[in-house]
């Protein structure tokens, strides 16, 4: 069962990447284009411990790893599951009609069924960064990539939740845009600056320190511990966005709109 | 027989039809466009408010980033800087950014769906309608932004700097936006020659964050990278009118707005030259 969704997966994937390869130019344009922006955007860390050396225990070795992991982690997401940032348009549209059509898993089929490569660019960057600069060895690169993958089950599991508020509010994009505005800058900021309330909200509400902060930790000092705590975390947002989901999907309603899906 | 030319009427003879030179009928027409927007944008004071929001998460933010600086440097003030100045340096250098017109994926597009062909042939000029159209949306936007942001770092760290100041910033803004617009006019005419803009847009939106300020003023730039970025566009896009904001002066306002222009003529003519060699390489199939 779980192999024949897996082999379903892979193929959407495949389809995707030779959607993709239709046009060449603009797909390495993207990739290229991600890693020059992740890495023009880290030069302002770069000027900024330069100037003050460190900030509540934070260093630029730190910024570097939290930026490496986050990177790698939202690039697997758009890449993997790149209708994430999507969906609510997907619902709002009435384009949910295609999928429930089909025997599939409506859920993973809506989300995989579009890559988006800029996030193999965002990958990339992730994981050439972590390579050059935080002097890793194999373990390390276990830790990286175990991170890296629960940092994207909990970005996924987020915006599943946040886009099937779609079911109830109707339009939901500008709340989508705000959230994965909101969870990637938070993300990308040491988690120490934040104190009390912050940090509370931090964890729970908006779960930036699990995509960012959380993951670089268990990547720098792995602890059991620690991973059951990110573990927990990503699969407890995973099932309540499933539930969300497929309570959503009961009010689900469609106009009467044709449309081609290719 | 020839038709005699157009006399001007006499002043104060005029009316709905009176003669008016054809820079101010063309001043007149991209205004009514501006108007039009400001009028639509402001229509729907609950997506405002709702897009203002991005700019309260990021000032939360740097207002711990920047708290937790000043306390690790043990200094009330950092080159020149108090907390309170650097805080509302970041208020505007956000609101230009949040605020300002995003033409860059509509021209990619026209160009790419072949739309551009319905632009063409209307009594306007493509860029300066682009243009006119985002600055009505920018200023609504930028209303929501500074009203967001701005109650956010007041409660924090106190009042605005001096008020008599702010119609200087609002000239360097919109100077700063038309800047910024022939930048981005041009990533987006590139649409002419390659299918793809979004890459250009993201590195040149980083470029921009990094060497405009937007992040870290450049006052706290090592010297010779801070001498470097000072002549740069970016530094009169962003740092130069965020930092009159906190600092007005007549004289800072005389050289940002100075260098501006020359900044302006250059980034104005190449898109308006690259505008003119993509119509000429430009081709619709069908209808």
């Amino acid at each position: 069962m779980l192999r024949r969704e897996l082999r379903f997966l892979t193929a959407l994937w495949k389809a995707n990447l030779q959607a993709a390869m239709e046009y060449r130019a603009a797909f390495v344009a993207q990739v290229v284009g991600m890693m020059l922006n992740n890495a023009v955007y880290f030069a302002i860390w770069v000027v900024f411990f330069d100037r003050f050396g460190q900030v509540r225990g934070w260093q630029l070795g730190d910024m570097v790893l939290l930026f490496a992991v986050t990177a790698t982690g939202f690039g697997l997401a758009a890449v993997g599951f790149g209708n994430v940032l999507a969906m609510a348009d997907v619902i709002a549209g009435g384009g949910l009609d295609y999928y429930l059509t089909l025997p599939r898993p409506v859920l993973v089929h809506v989300l995989a069924s579009r890559s988006r490569y800029g996030g193999l660019g965002d990958v990339c960057y992730g994981v050439l960064t972590f390579a050059l600069l935080a002097d890793a060895g194999p373990s390390a690169f276990a830790r990286f990539a175990l991170g890296s993958v629960l940092s994207m089950v909990v970005f996924v599991a987020f915006m599943v939740l946040v886009q099937s508020l779609a079911f109830w509010m109707g339009s939901a994009s500008q709340l989508s845009a705000q959230s994965v505005n909101a969870l990637l800058t938070f993300a990308l900021y040491p988690i120490s600056l934040f104190d009390g309330t912050a940090k509370f909200l931090l964890f729970t509400i908006l779960p930036a320190a699990f995509v960012g902060s959380v993951p670089a930790a268990l990547v720098r000092d792995f602890t059991w511990p620690a991973f059951a705590q990110l573990a927990g975390a990503a699969f407890a947002l995973l099932a309540l966005a499933l539930v969300v989901f497929h309570r959503g999907l009961r009010r689900y309603e469609s106009g009467s709109a044709v449309r081609v899906q290719v | 027989m020839t038709p005699a030319a157009p006399v001007p009427p006499a002043p104060g003879t005029g009316g709905a039809l009176a003669w008016r030179s054809p820079a101010a009928r063309s001043a007149a027409k991209y205004r009514a466009i501006f108007a039009t927007q400001l009028a639509q944008t402001a229509a729907y004071p609950a997506d405002v408010a709702a897009r203002s929001l991005s700019i309260v998460v990021f000032m939360w933010v740097f207002i711990h980033l920047w708290r937790a600086t000043y306390e690790a440097a043990g200094q009330s003030q950092v080159a020149g800087l108090t907390l309170a100045q650097t805080l509302w340096y970041l208020v505007l250098a956000e609101t230009i950014v949040l605020s300002k017109p995003r033409p860059a994926a509509a021209i990619a597009e026209a160009v790419k769906d072949g739309s551009i062909a319905y632009q063409l042939n209307k009594p306007y000029s493509f860029l300066l309608y682009h243009f006119s159209v985002g600055l009505g949306d920018s200023l609504v936007r930028m209303v929501g932004n500074l009203v967001a942001g701005g109650a956010l770092v007041w409660w924090v760290a106190g009042p605005p700097p001096d008020p008599r100041g702010w119609p200087l910033v609002l000239v360097a803004m919109t100077l700063a936006w038309a800047i910024d617009f022939g930048m981005v006019a041009l990533i987006g005419l590139l649409g002419f020659v390659t299918e793809e803009v979004a890459a250009f847009e993201w590195i040149y939106s980083k470029v921009l964050f990094l060497f405009g300020g937007l992040l870290i003023p450049l006052d706290f730039f090592p010297d010779g990278l801070r001498t470097v970025a000072e002549r740069l566009p970016f530094a009169y896009t962003l740092y130069g009118p965020a930092r009159l904001f906190v600092t007005p002066d007549v004289d800072r306002f005389a050289h940002l707005v100075t260098g501006q222009l020359l900044w302006l003529a250059l980034v104005g003519g190449l898109a308006a030259a690259a505008y003119r060699a993509g119509v000429r390489r430009l081709t619709i199939n069908g209808g």
